[in-house]
């Protein structure tokens, strides 16, 4: 039986549906994080965990335990919030002992603990500083403290980077995947940055309006994207749209060129598709694949390992990723190229942005 | 949690009446002048009042002069202190915070006793004596004028607004009138209108400095006529009420306790 | 472009000495300063330090030790006491009911306004309110007599005491602890309190551990302010008592119309008595407002 349960959640706020029939199952141990753009309801299926919400309807299970009615302080759920939310008045000490403190625990266990979470953290020269004075990813750390420090169940957490400058996030990011897998607690993590979410994840649920629109492995979501949103919102992508010329044989045509796709199509010759393609799946030249497209180079970027080529190819632009090498000399702007890839970077999905995806090993 | 709600309209109930009947008791007998009907004689009678009219214009006049000289004297020193010599910020507001530890009547006996003896004689003639009064009022103003200006301020980059203006050509008069006056209008409006609120009720540097103000003739008519004072007593609420009610139409006004100016 | 194989030229040092006139932009507002603040204030001093003749004497702060005087400063201490400590209390509780109290917005800022106004009010306008409520012929004393049987005056009520002045400042004391509290009541932020409770504490454990001690220093200061905000007053006990309570500010009031103690050094020390009472409560206040803004940075 999954650890945590939801079922058939929905939440509305006056007329308007924030959340809608939510369903998910959540392994225990597993690392899980819920990604989507502002205002998809990430958060608010969050808060109703944690019970700061009450779901309009459905169920929410913690170990087999029914939590939809019941109170937060009874929940045994640990939280850690976007903005710290650390207790202004109490050390880093007081707050992460706060949980034991209300649990009316004696003094030498509160010690204990506080002093295990604080080397958890790797904070233990810090016991004695107050909020306003630990940097912004100290404070985090803290707060994970607390929140780990009452033994919960679950460990949520509310786009805990944001409020982080990058370097801190990326430093940050990784102590608490560390932790998650020493402890071995159940999370679910909330964010809007998708490498984030990608990188420290066993498994992404991608959201959209209120709605589930996959659940997989940074992997899968990565490379075998089940709808259009889920393709653009995670990694860069480049579309063309195609006609499609021989669905058993999975060929489709756009402008002139002809390219072969892996499978077969579901559509019928001659219906619109849109083919879609990873800009690091595309080579310069004609040793990428059977596939050829001819385009121009507009832009260069550098962007240290990655150096992103903008080209056009008549009215589409299409990005190609490419490895830095240091004897690689970068493409000229005004240069014409021959793009080429393979016919496994190909998939297709109807133009409306639902579509199969292919079968994979 | 609709058990806290109906705890709470009690609470405001029972402020409420504390506070409205008092206002609803001085109404009622300011419109009882005239025996057995409601009716508005005794303001009638009050605005008939030639020195109504003298001591209100007086005291509207110095209240004038006192948000002109207050300004003049604080905008530019606040500007000034922001700007070039934010080292000595402490000791301004700390200056400004000195009008607390001296109440009026405290102040005046001081200006008094200092400005009565040669060779600062100040108390011989009225228009030395306005000095004074004048001079008593910006004190007694001083903090909430100082504080509004001075949050103005912090809401602006008075530091890239001046490097602006001046990488444009502008001298000093020019940025003080074109540039820090006009984006401090919101609390210059409110610092003035405070400073309007206090001066048209205060008591204490007129009466002891012998100043015909609007102050001590609402004190005066209180011991002779009845239903005068009444009237007075609405007429001085609903100016201080237009007051604070112009400070929203024109500054976006916080409320806060900045606004409540010392008529004690 | 130079290689990296020369060394890059050094660059002229040239040590200036820099002259700032930019203090001179204070002058006008020292000036000002000195002349309606220090100087007064210097006045006071050396007043209440020095006898007839001009040497320095403590005698006149003894002298403050004369039963009149001795009652004006009760009078005052007991009286500011009280309403800052009882508009501390009703004030926090009003203040509660409109921060937490889930009134219509509307209400809140009529609330708000009021309070704004009524901060302002004193003097002779709030003395002629007061007694036109429940003074003797006020008209609640005249309803609660005709109404409901009860004789406030018989039973030994008198408006034109302490208690009567209590009522008449709490008139604007418990605004202002409005204005005040129900911003920083406001401030509490949302997280905290769900922060508490997703660890285990029940809202009185929330309120206990967490929300009052923040809140202490601003609520303490505010009792400050509010004792210093009485103690300072005079025109509202004058007009409603006409000066017949020895307030320590009536009592300079009086001192300035006329050597009424004999003894015109005892007037300075009175003062500097006054001042020495407010200058503890402003530095005690100062204390508190930079406690509270170090933490909630």
């Amino acid at each position: 039986m999954a650890f945590l349960e939801l079922t058939h959640i929905h939440k509305a706020f006056g007329g308007a549906a924030a959340v809608q029939d939510f369903s998910l199952t959540v392994e225990r141990g597993e690392f899980v994080s819920f990604l989507g753009p502002s205002g998809c309801g990430k958060t608010t299926v969050l808060r109703m965990i944690a019970g700061f919400e009450t779901p309009t309807a459905g169920q929410i299970t913690v170990n087999g335990r029914d939590l939809t009615a019941v109170p937060p302080n009874r929940r045994n759920i640990g939280m850690v919030f976007q903005s710290y939310a650390l207790f202004p008045n109490m050390t880093a000490a007081g707050n992460i002992g706060f949980g034991l403190t209300v649990a009316g625990r004696p003094r030498a266990e509160i010690d204990r603990r506080v002093r295990a979470m604080l080397e958890l953290v790797r904070l233990s020269d810090f016991a004695g500083r107050y909020p306003y004075q630990l940097s912004g990813g100290q404070q985090q750390r803290v707060a994970l403290a607390r929140a780990l420090a009452i033994q919960p169940e679950l460990l949520l957490l509310d786009e805990p980077l944001s409020a982080l400058d990058a370097k801190v996030r990326a430093e940050v990011r990784g102590e608490i995947r560390r932790i998650q897998r020493e402890l071995g607690i159940t999370t679910v993590f909330v964010t809007h940055d998708q490498e984030e979410a990608m990188s420290i994840s066993d498994r992404v649920v991608v959201m959209n309006k209120g709605a589930i629109e996959q659940v997989a492995t940074p992997f899968e979501v990565y490379n075998y994207p089940r709808t259009a949103f889920v393709a653009s919102f995670v990694g860069t992508l480049n579309r063309l749209a195609c006609t499609v010329v021989d669905a058993a044989a999975g060929t489709v045509r756009h402008n002139g060129a002809v390219f072969a796709t892996p499978a077969p199509l579901e559509r019928p010759a001659g219906a619109g598709v849109v083919l879609m393609l990873r800009p690091e799946e595309l080579r310069l030249g004609e040793a990428g694949g059977e596939n050829r497209l001819p385009g121009v180079v507009t832009s260069v970027q550098f962007l240290g390992a990655i150096v992103r080529v903008q080209l056009q190819h008549g009215e589409t632009p299409i990005t190609l990723d490419l490895f830095n090498e240091r004897q690689l000399r970068l493409p000229e702007v005004g240069q014409a190229y021959t793009i080429s890839f393979p016919p496994h970077a190909c998939w297709v999905m109807a133009p409306n942005g639902h579509g199969p995806s292919d079968d994979h090993p | 949690m609709k058990r806290a709600n109906w705890a709470a309209w009690l609470i405001v109930l029972l402020g409420a009446l504390f506070f409205l009947l008092p206002i609803y008791g001085t109404l009622d007998f300011s419109l009882r002048a005239q025996k057995g009907v409601l009716s508005l004689k005794a303001y009638e009678l009050v605005f008939a009042d030639a020195k109504f009219l003298e001591t209100f214009t007086f005291s509207v006049q110095r209240a004038t002069l006192t948000i002109v000289f207050s300004l003049l004297l604080i905008v530019p020193t606040a500007y000034w202190v922001h700007l070039k010599l934010p080292q000595w910020r402490p000791v301004i507001e700390f200056i400004t915070l000195l009008p607390f530890v001296i109440p009026a009547v405290v102040l005046v006996f001081g200006l008094i006793r200092t400005y009565s003896r040669p060779p600062l004689a100040l108390t011989g003639s009225p228009a030395t004596t306005d000095l004074l009064l004048v001079g008593g009022y910006i004190v007694i103003t001083l903090p909430y004028m100082y504080r509004a200006v001075d949050a103005g301020l912090r809401a602006l980059d008075v530091r890239a607004l001046t490097e602006a203006a001046q990488s444009l050509g502008a001298g000093w008069p020019a940025i003080l009138l074109r540039v820090v006056f006009p984006n401090l209008r919101g609390a210059v409006i409110s610092g003035a209108l405070i400073t309007f609120a206090t001066v048209i009720g205060e008591l204490i540097l007129a009466v002891f400095l012998a100043r015909p103000a609007f102050g001590p003739y609402m004190a005066q008519l209180g011991n002779f006529r009845a239903y005068e004072p009444a009237a007075l007593a609405i007429i001085s609420y609903a100016l201080t009420w237009a007051s604070l009610a112009l400070i929203d139409v024109f500054a976006r006004g916080s409320r806060d306790a900045s606004q409540a100016a010392a008529v004690r | 472009m130079a290689s990296l194989a020369e060394p890059l030229p050094a660059p002229a040092v040239r040590v200036r000495l820099q002259f700032s006139w930019d203090w001179l932009g204070l002058v006008p507002f020292g000036l000002f300063a000195v002349a309606f603040i220090l100087l007064p204030s210097l006045t006071l001093f050396s007043g209440s330090l020095l006898d007839a003749r001009g040497r320095f004497t403590l005698d006149n702060l003894a002298g403050l030790n004369t039963p009149v005087i001795v009652n004006a400063y009760r009078n005052s201490l007991s009286l500011s006491l009280l309403t800052a400590s009882g508009g501390a209390l009703l004030g926090f509780g009003l203040a509660y009911a409109v921060a937490f109290g889930r009134l219509p917005r509307a209400l809140r800022t009529a609330i708000l306004t009021f309070s704004g106004l009524a901060a302002n009010f004193g003097g002779v306008p709030l003395a002629f309110s007061i007694i036109a409520t429940i003074g003797r012929t006020g008209f609640v004393t005249a309803f609660l007599k005709n109404e409901a049987g009860l004789d406030l005056y018989g039973l030994g009520f008198n408006l034109y005491t302490l208690p009567g002045l209590f009522l008449a400042y709490m008139y604007f004391q418990l605004p202002l602890m409005i204005l005040i509290m129900v911003p920083a009541l406001e401030s509490l932020r949302r997280e905290w309190r769900e922060a508490a409770e997703g660890l285990g504490a029940t809202p009185w454990q929330y309120w206990r551990h967490v929300a009052l001690p923040i809140l202490t220093p601003t609520l303490l200061g505010t009792v400050i302010l509010l004792f210093g905000n009485a103690f300072g007053a005079y025109a509202t006990a004058q007009a409603l008592t006409g000066g017949t309570i020895t307030l320590v500010t009536i009592l300079i009031g009086a001192q300035i119309r006329g050597d009424v103690l004999g003894n015109p050094g005892l007037g300075y020390a009175m003062v500097l008595g006054m001042i020495a009472i407010m200058a503890v409560c402003l530095a005690a206040y100062s204390a508190l407002q930079r406690q509270s803004e170090k933490w909630l940075k």
